[in-house]
């Protein structure tokens, strides 16, 4: 293993060695003191209702522990954004299983999380003919197994169910960890994190402030058209703006590309939220699990990364590729 | 199109701890994986250190739900009567455990769920609301379950009265309820010991019983409780009048 392929994995002493990581993280912590000020000093003057209060605390405090989660391992190298998607995906996929009644078929549920650990391997090993494989490659096997219990009833749903699974949480967010094949991934990967997020802020706050008519209201009751488009508009102007920094220096440096990032992220973000939200409506829950305080399960979290993470690898990977300056097959060689 | 039969975990929106100390818990893969193993070394330890015989095979349930019953005395009769079972029946059976002693810490909670699939009963709170949970994972969810009627090892190995709480499980159904009797698990590990003697233990297994007739109530209840006793107590080696309906195809070879 070469000394670059060691400092990527590795190297928590180069977290800050381009500038726009560190904006990026300092904005991020900036966010976060304002809003906790904020509420504390709404709350000091008596303008919140005790029970928004609690919501807003729970939901503040919820966010200052999971910004050091999701920022933590991007700072300290790329194995540990490899172990933080596949600890992602784990319990995603459970979160899922549990809600859809898959947990129970244990072969299928197992040929699943084999897949999971299959494409993580390959986004470790860099090895990206393996890593777009996987997925074919696990709809074969889990089609194909399942068939073996020789049960056939019940085979296409529990075969669907474990298919629509791995494509979204072992081939979708896999994406997320191979960005950290690339040498310069720190930036990258905060900039498609923090766009994500700032896109479900900006849907709730333009959402409250323009919505009207109803977006999908049988999928999901509050979403209105005014809180879409305000958030295609603010994640569009975020990107493009921020965009240039990040990506300084690379050969899609230019504009449109940016702004087409921007778009994809805003559309990919708030349809994969809808997409949760029409499997709850489906099974019939309110939320996924009891994970996080104040936001339900992991996957009432990450929603709307679930189609934003392959959407934006391919369209950056499209622009400049990733990771083509790194050392591939690290494990496997060849 | 018809809808799929999309069923979420009964235990679903519960955290971590509030699962363990359900009688809704169900297990996932990796608890599965750990019944497995659990079970096969368990069913070892049997075979090598007690020397299990198994009398009356042909009694033991195909398909879900049903219950296993029989007399307590000792830690040893909850694995024996598990591993009677295909491991196609035993991932969704569950054994209903003390809760003051298998569920008493974390720690133990984790362990009896991950190993035994155990479910917590608690002696004296919420029986009732926990019962009823359990004859709705009977009938809805097809499940098995492994319980000790008489609530409680006994103390000298003689058998308890059983409990009515039986009856609230299975009254009015046709839940089938096998009846068995364990003998030298007593000798092998009472509740005065504190690890398991190598003595040999003897299992029979009685034709099932089936209560849809009976109403379910607090009579109704009582009758299956002693129905289910008696049939238990026929399996006896010692039993000086062996119940017809119970004792069927049974050996009354004791291994002395």
């Amino acid at each position: 293993m070469s000394e670059a392929t060691w400092q990527r994995l590795f190297g928590w002493r180069h977290a800050f060695d381009q500038p726009a990581t560190v904006w990026l993280v300092g904005a991020v912590l900036g966010v976060l003191v304002f809003a906790s000020a904020l509420v504390a000093c709404l709350a000091g003057a008596g303008r919140l209702a005790p029970k928004t209060r609690n919501e807003l605390q729970k939901r503040l405090l919820s966010w200052w522990v999971l910004a050091p989660l999701m920022i933590g391992p991007v700072l300290l190298g790329a194995a540990f954004v490899f172990a933080a998607v596949l600890v992602l995906s784990l319990l995603c996929y459970r979160e899922f299983a549990r809600a859809t009644g898959l947990f129970r078929e244990h072969f299928t549920s197992a040929l699943v999380v084999l897949g999971i650990l299959g494409t993580s391997f390959a986004a470790v090993d860099h090895w990206y003919d393996l890593f777009t494989a996987m997925l074919p490659l696990g709809v074969v096997t889990i089609a194909g197994l399942s068939v073996v219990a020789d049960e056939p009833r019940g085979y296409i749903q529990r075969t669907a169910l474990g298919v629509f699974a791995f494509a979204f949480f072992g081939a979708g967010f896999g994406h997320l960890a191979y960005f950290a094949n690339d040498a310069s991934f720190r930036p990258l990967i905060l900039l498609v994190l923090i766009a994500v997020e700032l896109n479900d802020v900006f849907a709730y706050v333009s959402g409250r402030l323009f919505g009207r008519r109803k977006l999908l209201p049988q999928t999901s009751p509050n979403k209105t058209w005014g809180g879409a488009i305000g958030a295609l508009v603010l994640t569009t102007t975020f990107v493009g703006l921020v965009g240039p920094f990040v990506l300084a220096g690379r050969p899609v440096g230019s504009g449109t590309h940016l702004l087409l990032l921007g778009l994809l992220v805003g559309v990919a973000g708030q349809l994969g939220d809808l997409v949760l939200s029409a499997i709850k409506r489906d099974v019939g829950i309110k939320d996924f699990a009891a994970t996080i305080p104040g936001h339900g399960g992991l996957l009432d979290r990450f929603d709307s990364l679930v189609l934003v993470a392959p959407a934006a690898f391919h369209l950056i990977g499209f622009g400049h590729g990733i990771g083509l300056g790194s050392a591939s097959r690290i494990l496997t060689g060849g | 199109m018809e809808p799929w039969r999309l069923r979420p975990a009964r235990d679903h929106g519960m955290t971590l701890g509030e699962r363990l100390g359900s009688t809704r818990r169900e297990p996932g893969l990796i608890e599965a994986i750990g019944h497995r193993v659990a079970g096969a070394l368990l069913a070892g330890h049997l075979r090598v250190w007690h020397r299990l015989r198994v009398t009356g095979r042909e009694h033991l349930p195909t398909e879900p739900p049903f219950l296993l019953i029989a007399n307590h005395t000792s830690h040893v009769d909850a694995l024996a009567l598990a591993s009677l079972l295909p491991w196609r029946l035993r991932r969704t059976t569950y054994l209903l455990a003390a809760g003051d002693v298998f569920f008493e810490s974390p720690a133990r909670a984790l362990l009896s769920s991950v190993l035994l699939n155990a479910l917590p009963m608690q002696r004296q709170r919420t029986v009732r609301h926990a019962l009823a949970d359990l004859r709705t994972r009977l009938l809805e969810d097809g499940c098995g379950l492994v319980l000790f009627p008489e609530g409680t090892r006994s103390a000298s190995g003689a058998m308890q009265p059983f409990k009515a709480g039986l009856g609230m499980l299975v009254a009015g159904t046709g839940v089938p309820v096998v009846p068995c009797h364990i003998d030298g698990a007593f000798a092998a590990w009472p509740r005065t010991r504190r690890w398991p003697r190598p003595r040999p233990v003897q299992l029979r297994i009685g034709a099932p019983l089936r209560f849809p007739e009976v109403v379910d109530d607090r009579d109704g209840w009582a009758i299956v409780a002693q129905r289910a006793e008696a049939a238990v107590r026929s399996l006896a080696p010692d039993a000086a009048n062996p119940d017809p309906s119970g004792g069927q195809g049974i050996t009354s070879s004791r291994r002395q």
